[in-house]
């Protein structure tokens, strides 16, 4: 009985210690997931939010982006379109708070590879949005880029993922 | 030499017959005559709900119109992840093909497999030329497309509301590897 105490403190130390230790020294896999689903929820917003609060919101959502990002969206069964640049996202983003009272954001499903120099991340991912409060909801598959600039892991590159060619 | 005494014999009904013993019948009913029995009972149940209902199976709500009249929207079903375990998908099984994981799926029809040849003739499938029966199909609009082949690897997938227009139905050839699971009827 007393090794089986041994063991069980043993194991809980271990435990105690791998969490600290991923905590203190995330991996650039945790820091990139920590970073889109912060996107996401800074993305998202409710009717109780002003004009000037949507302004605020859409340049916190534009700092996770490079300045040359580029998006690119071929969803199904709409026309594609190219966002080019931090500045564009950021008014695309204002233009959304004007005309949609409220948006949920999330990436339900989220795998990161990091490239083997440490600087460059891929995350393939389930975008789902959720407007104006209704049951259905917007998913599609994305290939977002990531490089890290500046100390910080920026989204330089995002891409729809067709499901079904 | 010390005798003992068999307590069941001296006293002829038991020590919870009243309800005052340490088995009470709430006891009985809450952990059992032998709480370790109780407790490793819990825990198989436990695992094998886990397994059963968060690998083996998985529960979808249908958003859209595609898969009317067959799944209509806002129904739930189980998915089956074990399905195709011991042999391919098959035509005309309702599959749940991924996107990025499992959270969120698309619902659809198989209609081509690999190695076939998938086209749209006035509403219905073709398969190498062929019009596939289809006795799901009660309606049908004015589809058309050329045909399509399938490598070794792929499937054709399409929802069985063909009375929508063609560009609103998502609809073409899935990779095997999206596939995960066959919905249960």
């Amino acid at each position: 009985m007393k090794i089986v105490v041994q063991l069980a403190v043993a194991a809980a130390a271990l435990a105690a210690g791998l969490w600290l230790w991923t905590t203190i020294f995330p991996s650039p896999q945790h820091v990139i997931r920590a970073r889109l689903n912060e996107m996401a929820r800074d993305a998202s917003f409710n009717s109780s939010q002003g004009p000037q609060e949507g302004y605020a919101a859409a340049q916190t959502v534009g700092n996770f982006f490079s300045t040359n990002v580029e998006i690119t969206l071929n969803a199904p069964g709409s026309p594609g379109r190219t966002l080019t640049g931090r500045d564009q996202i950021i008014q695309t983003l204002i233009g959304v708070h004007e005309s949609v009272t409220r948006l949920e954001v999330d990436f339900p499903d989220l795998n990161v590879t990091v490239g083997p120099d440490q600087d460059s991340a891929t995350a393939d991912l389930t975008f789902r949005a959720q407007v104006d409060g209704t049951r259905d909801s917007i998913a599609e598959e994305m290939k977002v880029t990531l490089k890290k600039i500046g100390g910080q892991w920026l989204v330089t590159h995002i891409e729809t993922v067709p499901v079904l060619t | 030499m010390p005798l003992k005494t068999d307590n069941s014999l001296a006293n002829p009904l038991p020590p919870n017959a009243n309800g005052s013993g340490s088995h009470s019948w709430l006891s009985i009913i809450l952990i059992g005559r032998n709480w370790r029995f109780t407790l490793v009972r819990t825990v198989i149940w436990a695992v094998l709900c886990i397994i059963i209902f968060r690998v083996v199976l998985v529960r979808v709500e249908v958003i859209g119109v595609s898969m009317l009249p067959t799944c209509p929207e806002y129904s739930r079903h189980w998915v089956n992840r074990c399905a195709f375990l011991w042999h391919g998908p098959q035509r005309g099984d309702i599959v749940a093909i991924r996107l990025a994981g499992i959270h969120e799926m698309l619902l659809k029809r198989i209609v081509g497999l690999p190695g076939e040849s998938v086209a749209f003739s006035d509403g219905h499938v073709l398969i190498n030329g062929a019009v596939l029966n289809e006795p799901y199909e009660t309606n049908t609009w004015d589809w058309e497309q050329a045909p399509v082949a399938l490598t070794n690897d792929e499937y054709y997938v399409v929802g069985d509301n063909r009375t929508m227009p063609q560009q609103d139905h998502y609809h073409g050839v899935c990779p095997r590897y999206r596939i995960i699971g066959k919905i249960l009827k």
